[in-house]
């Protein structure tokens, strides 16, 4: 395996204490005077109460539409006459505060974002407006064939366990939200014992620490938040062929996929060389390799296995001018077959290995990617020197552990398979392939 | 306090080293030497504006093109090769240039540079893998324009605003265009296109400059020398009066799609047009939320000009998309949109609200300079398209010098009715969708 690269250029991860069970997490960062200040609140989408999904995203922004102290328009200008953004979103497992800008400006930054997580205003009337505004959100996103073939794979896949809810919710559901529920759900689930905040950027670690302190160190827990999510679906969706009818695109947008892994697996090594080769190395893969290259059937082609707190999906994602629909979703199958049964060779593996261990320092480069990391070691209670051993870890994946990562998460005679397309110009051909269940739009 | 954290000692100026080759290359080096990566980067100076009438969408169909074998690789074998030593491996086609690039570690510059010089001699490309390619982009012209919300819209948009210049087509081409282009086609426009002196390379990050010159001339100095193609771009006359066009398609909002003309990318007035879409629609302060977004008229207004040196290389269009909240008039959306430019003709703009967007950008620029890609794009996008490198760093005293007299001054100048064209997105069921004919 020779020897372990150089790794000077690794930045070096500070941890301190803030607060019972709240720490900051950071880098300090060189490049350019730019600062990435971030609170991430460890509970997400999952936690919505059947009926409220979108209550944790809705709040999310709702806490950047007015503090205690100042409104929606004070607040962005606050902010902007700053050069800065504010943006929140829940997603799965965790949400997102993050306020990024000019280093000069980081104690300003930070204040606000403290204001913004600790003072919340709730505000009424932007309660009313932004639940309209998300409803006629969810309406144009009908016009969005990739984004509809997402939330109906979802849906169909995981059924009404967490991960099949939208992270934004539904129309119902974001109609049936109330600013109590939003307030309910921030009281119970933004807690310092689940928040870090996480920080890169041209700003000493002492500053950092030191003004993080003085604006969240006195935030005290008012209960527990929900425990956290980790289970498997109760009902996955069942192997088949479904289809969604719409008659006026002239593409199918294709999803299929099974029952992923935890972030936390010990497979996860294999699985991502194995899926590099799989789906996930453009055109180092076989399903680019096949379904674009050899045949031109797609601009596109991936595979992905959504690694999560609780097992995610992993999904293929495609899409193909409609009559050619059947003959890729065999594709997409044969190609997983003969991964599965014939194995990765080993310069397959070989190329997988160096690609990720060359390619590390790219994602080193700019103070949002480092933070994304920060947030997902954080999140996953990854080992503190996760940054410098990653490389390591997958260049010591042997030839045999992938063959069997592939073996035993990859199923491709399980698949649930989704089109989303029109029926008249697609179904028949499907119909040879298997039952085809057609799904309301 | 290290003064490697000091933020008071940074610097936006760009180093950048130039070098000029005997057949007509240009090469442009911007060190950075914080992480052990480079990104390697080939700027032709053709795009769509370089095409005409049954040939639209050459310029993209033939950047996939130098994906599908050469001398020395298979079709797709270069993002292999590449990606084996940890690189990216992309490319894209504008209207003005097509621009190939690798960001990979800084020990395998040497790989990327000679494998693009291969590539750019030795293309090797069957009738079969052609026709694969074709095949390709015409799904990916599907998937951006033909079912997509705003697609088809924004292509009537385009042929409408424009009836003399090549930017009435998208750079996707047409689908009867691509069906009809032949091999033969691509061979010759890369004969004529692909010629030392349409050529700046860049090379951003942990790189000697004379290493990078030397390694360059090794695989690139031995290129024929060639003048540079003749410019065919037709200009476009002025536009005497609104046009309006109605697009109907099965969606769920009603929307418009609006374009202005606006001067090319060496226009200094560009800069206060940047600011003044700013003003309008940049951030939750800007008039366009305030008026529109927040209060539940429109789902989103969107004022769109990209900034330099992405703006186009002759005079292009500032859009402006408005998509009407369900319930909501759509004429009504449009209207006080003019109401609002209206107010900025007459009245102007406050100091504080150019501070705001003049702060915006600025931090904007800073953030993508953490990037060597970006910093490599910036000084070769202006080099190709404009023949002048240091434009890359006047972007910020060029927003710093903006007053609000000249905001007022480019809004009465360029915003004006009868320089607008506009297309109002119709919704239509399935059935009179059917009705009205195929989509392609």
């Amino acid at each position: 395996m020779g020897n372990r690269p150089a790794d000077h250029f690794i930045p070096e991860i500070y941890h301190h204490e803030l607060a019972p069970g709240l720490r900051v997490v950071g880098m300090e960062y060189d490049r350019v005077p730019w600062v990435s200040l971030t609170c991430m609140i460890k509970r997400g989408a999952e936690t919505a109460p059947a009926g409220k999904e979108g209550v944790a995203d809705l709040t999310a922004e709702l806490l950047t539409l007015g503090t205690a102290r100042r409104d929606q328009l004070e607040l962005a200008l606050e902010t902007e006459s700053r050069g800065a953004s504010l943006t929140a979103h829940a997603r799965w497992d965790h949400t997102t505060i993050t306020i990024e800008g000019l280093a000069e400006d980081y104690e300003d930054l930070l204040a606000l974002l403290a204001e913004v997580v600790l003072q919340p205003g709730f505000p009424e009337g932007e309660f009313a407006l932004l639940q309209e505004r998300r409803q006629a959100e969810l309406i144009h996103l009908r016009d969005d064939p990739r984004e509809m073939a997402n939330r109906c794979y979802f849906r169909l896949f995981f059924g009404d366990s967490p991960y099949g809810r939208p992270v934004n919710g539904d129309l119902e559901s974001v109609a049936a939200l109330t600013l109590t529920d939003l307030k309910e759900w921030y009281r119970a689930q933004c807690q310092p014992v689940a928040a870090t905040l996480a920080v890169v950027g041209m700003v000493p670690r002492d500053r950092v620490v030191a003004a993080a302190q003085h604006r969240f160190g006195d935030w005290r827990p008012a209960g527990e938040p929900t425990p956290v999510y980790d289970a498997p679906p109760s009902r996955p969706g069942a192997p088949g062929i479904y289809l969604v009818d719409r008659p006026d695109l002239t593409q199918s947008e294709i999803r299929a996929g099974h029952l992923g892994l935890p972030r936390r697996h010990p497979d996860f090594f294999p699985l991502r060389l194995v899926n590099y080769v799989l789906g996930g190395g453009g055109f180092s893969s076989r399903l680019m390799a096949r379904v674009r290259s050899d045949l031109g059937l797609t601009y596109g082609i991936n595979s992905h296995f959504h690694f999560r707190r609780a097992p995610g999906p992993f999904i293929i994602s495609t899409f193909t001018p409609a009559p050619h629909t059947a003959q890729v979703v065999s594709e997409i199958q044969a190609v997983m077959r003969e991964l599965r049964q014939g194995g990765l060779t080993p310069e397959e593996l070989a190329n997988a290995q160096s690609y990720y261990v060359g390619h590390f320092p790219l994602g080193l480069e700019t103070p949002g990617g480092l933070a994304r990391q920060l947030v997902s070691i954080d999140l996953h209670d990854l080992e503190r020197d996760y940054l410098n051993t990653y490389r390591h870890r997958l260049q010591a994946v042997t030839l045999e552990q992938a063959q069997a990562a592939a073996r035993a998460h990859l199923h491709p005679d399980d698949l649930v398979i989704l089109v989303y397309g029109p029926a008249a110009v697609c179904q028949g051909d499907l119909e040879k392939l298997g039952a085809v269940t057609l799904l309301p739009l | 306090m290290a003064t490697h954290l000091d933020s008071s000692s940074w610097q936006p100026r760009i180093d950048i080293r130039e070098f000029h080759y005997p057949n007509g290359l240009t090469l442009l080096v911007v060190p950075e030497h914080r992480l052990p990566i480079v990104s390697f980067q080939v700027h032709y100076g053709v795009g769509a504006r370089h095409e005409r009438q049954g040939i639209t969408g050459i310029s993209h169909l033939f950047e996939h093109l130098m994906f599908r074998g050469s001398k020395e690789l298979g079709p797709e074998e270069f993002s292999r090769v590449i990606q084996a030593k940890g690189g990216e491996v992309n490319a894209f086609t504008s209207t003005d240039n097509t621009s190939y690039f690798e960001n990979l570690p800084a020990e395998h510059l040497e790989l990327a540079i000679r494998l693009e010089a291969e590539r750019l001699q030795h293309l090797s490309l069957t009738e079969d893998n052609f026709a694969a390619e074709r095949e390709v982009v015409r799904s990916e012209r599907k998937l951006r324009t033909v079912d997509s919300p705003f697609g088809l819209p924004l292509e009537q948009l385009y042929s409408l605003a424009y009836t003399h210049h090549p930017y009435q087509w998208m750079v996707i081409g047409r689908d009867r265009d691509l069906q009809t282009l032949t091999l033969a086609d691509c061979l010759e426009y890369h004969r004529l296109h692909y010629t030392a002196a349409n050529i700046v390379i860049t090379v951003a990050g942990d790189v000697d400059p004379e290493t990078a010159r030397t390694l360059v001339e090794k695989y690139f100095g031995s290129l024929p020398a060639s003048p540079r193609p003749p410019d065919t771009a037709t200009p476009e006359p002025p536009q005497r009066g609104e046009r309006r066009a109605v697009y109907k398609k099965v969606s769920q909002v009603e929307a418009f799609l609006a374009g202005f003309h606006i001067p090319p990318l060496k226009d200094p007035d560009i800069y206060a047009i940047l600011l003044l879409s700013g003003v309008l629609g940049m951030g939750k302060a800007s008039r366009f939320h305030q008026r529109f977004v927040r209060p539940g008229k429109a789902i989103e207004i969107d004022v769109e000009s990209t900034p330099p040196p992405f703006t186009s290389q002759d005079p292009g269009l500032l859009l402006i998309l408005g998509v009407a909240a369900p319930g909501q008039d759509l004429a009504a959306l449009e209207q006080e949109t003019w109401e609002e430019i209206d107010q900025i003709r007459t009245r102007g703009v406050s100091p504080e609200e150019l501070a705001r967007v003049k702060k915006l950008y600025k931090s904007q620029f800073v953030r993508v300079m953490a990037n060597n890609f970006y910093r490599g794009l910036l000084a070769g996008l202006f080099r190709v398209k404009t023949g002048e490198t240091d434009l890359v760093n006047q972007i910020l005293e060029n927003y710093a010098r903006v007053t609000p007299t000249d905001l007022q001054a480019v809004a009465r100048r360029y915003l004006s009715p009868d320089n607008r064209s506009v297309v109002i997105i119709q919704p239509v069921s399935q059935e009179e969708n059917a009705a009205l004919g195929e989509v392609c």
